[in-house]
């Protein structure tokens, strides 16, 4: 328990870092929020397209295909808060050695490494992508229960975590390549699949990213909720595999680690 | 002015860019991953009809196909971060002193990587040409294919110059990676590769084509692809095409010009 509350007393610590640091960077912080809005508005005039010319992708109307986007914005939207200028800047740390700063540190290596920052800017746009979802539900006429709502909330966590665990493992082989760049690239590529229903993966492409990969779940699942209720199959599918791959994530992490050398002083 | 020395970066280049060849095979492979997105997504929404937009299946996943290929031959990659890094760091105090003109030197330095980018990604575009060539559609006129040259070399011209007026944008900025990836998502848009521009309403397609994006991929891709089938409209194309080159030289001269004046170089 108090080692908890040690790492509670830490991330808070990052925490008012980090807004005190956005405070001093308010262009910056006003620019990010923009780069955010721009690519989710991107995604959305995409769907918003391809509904011009015509009017179901896998048997899915405009409108929940825009609920299943605005799921994928959501979870990516938190997983920029909370993780991503960490294991982005691991990559660089790694590949300059900057990364011995963190072995230093009086915690859990990967703790201290997925946690020193938090990104405003990523927040800020959670609302928009809430708003997305809301106004999708109302345009189906859907108004789910306060069931549906939790359970919605709980797989939006695990999508957090398996994007986490995703990234991760891509960051990590800097241990192995020695240079990330371009390599967190594959990160956004197989997130491009989250925003996919699940019926229009079929064959080979189902087997590797809904069974194989968890990119198609982790949006489908959540939204299928809202659509159509929850489902005990389903929940325990999508919660057996957010742990599954946050020990495959750590595995990996823990395996780069022992090929590092740091780099000269 | 002597071309030996921009021969000699451009060597340089080519030495430097092959040190990371994984990291453009990795590259590579997941934009076939990409392609995987695409081809699910489109398929689907052609599901129980033959043409979107006057265009059918083979005709749209083709466009893609062109579209990710010619991004490793002609699209700036990270040459804005390595000027703004060049900026930042004082490296560029060296070019200040010697008779070398910084701008063919990057382009110099730009055409060697995607010369490495473009060959590396031609081994797996070799490889999985036999399972796409039943899904693709290229136009059966001959002059496509001259008149597209020309616009390749000007997009990638246009998409260098682009990326290095961010790249200057340093000497007022310290960071820029915002801007960039900012200018990312509406060269992505307007640029035709997120969704070819032509599913655009009629308006804001003509709208677009005023625009340097629209000269950036889109418009090779269209070439070659037949989405721009008639020869009168792609001579207008290369024409507001080379507008936009000079233009956008005229900007980059501009901004170097400027952006020297309140350079410091510090130390020795």
């Amino acid at each position: 328990m108090s080692g908890l509350l040690h790492y509670a007393k830490l991330w808070l610590a990052c925490v008012r870092y980090s807004i005190v640091r956005t405070m001093m960077f308010r262009g910056d912080f006003f620019m990010w929020s923009l780069v955010e809005l721009f690519w989710m508005s991107v995604n959305l005039l995409l769907i918003g397209v391809i509904y011009r010319h015509t009017d179901s992708i896998a048997g899915w109307n405009q409108w929940e295909m825009t609920l299943l986007v605005g799921t994928s914005l959501l979870i990516q939207r938190l997983l920029m808060g909370f993780f991503w200028s960490n294991l982005f800047e691991m990559g660089r740390n790694v590949r300059s050695g900057a990364f011995d700063f963190f072995i230093a540190q009086p915690g859990h290596l990967l703790f201290m490494v997925s946690t020193r920052k938090i990104d405003l800017d990523g927040f800020l746009n959670v609302p928009i992508a809430l708003g997305v979802i809301v106004y999708s539900l109302r345009q189906l006429g859907l108004d789910p229960s306060a069931l549906q709502i939790l359970s919605y909330a709980l797989f939006i966590l695990c999508g957090l975590f398996i994007h986490y665990a995703t990234l991760l493992i891509f960051i990590s082989l800097v241990f192995w390549l020695q240079s990330a760049k371009g390599v967190e690239g594959g990160y956004f590529m197989l997130n491009e699949f989250s925003r996919l229903p699940r019926t229009a993966l079929r064959g080979v492409a189902s087997i590797v990213f809904v069974y194989t990969l968890p990119v198609a779940i982790v949006t489908n699942i959540p939204s299928q909720t809202l659509l159509h209720g929850v489902g005990i199959s389903e929940s325990l599918w999508m919660l057996g595999v957010t742990a599954f791959w946050l020990a495959v994530s750590i595995t990996v992490f823990h395996r780069g680690i022992r090929r590092y050398t740091s780099a000269s002083s | 002015m002597s071309l030996a020395k921009y021969r000699h970066a451009f060597l340089i280049g080519l030495q430097s860019n092959l040190v990371y060849r994984w990291n453009f095979a990795v590259r590579a492979s997941f934009s076939f991953i990409h392609l995987a997105y695409v081809f699910i997504l489109w398929g689907a929404a052609f599901q129980g009809r033959t043409q979107v937009g006057g265009f059918d299946l083979s005709q749209t996943l083709t466009y893609f196909v062109v579209v990710l290929i010619l991004q490793f031959f002609i699209s700036a990659m990270h040459e804005d971060y390595e000027i703004s890094e060049e900026i930042r760091n004082g490296l560029i105090n060296q070019f200040l002193l010697k008779p070398i003109n910084y701008f063919a030197y990057r382009f110099s330095i730009f055409t060697a990587a995607r010369t490495v980018s473009g060959g590396l990604a031609l081994v797996p575009i070799l490889i999985v040409l036999p399972f796409l060539s039943g899904h693709l559609a290229l136009p059966e006129w001959g002059w496509s294919y001259a008149l597209a040259l020309p616009a390749l070399i000007l997009s990638a011209l246009i998409q260098f110059t682009l990326a290095y007026c961010f790249g200057l944008l340093t000497f007022w900025f310290l960071e820029i990676q915002s801007f960039v990836i900012l200018s990312l998502a509406i060269e992505s848009v307007l640029g035709g590769q997120v969704f070819p521009l032509d599913l655009f309403p009629r308006w804001l397609y003509e709208l677009s084509t005023w625009l340097p994006y629209y000269y950036q991929m889109y418009f090779p891709a269209a070439i070659l692809t037949g989405r721009i089938a008639d020869p009168a409209l792609v001579l207008r194309g290369l024409g507001i095409q080379v507008f936009w080159a000079i233009a956008l030289y005229g900007i980059a001269h501009l901004l170097w010009m400027r952006g020297l004046r309140r350079h410091t170089a510090v130390g020795g």
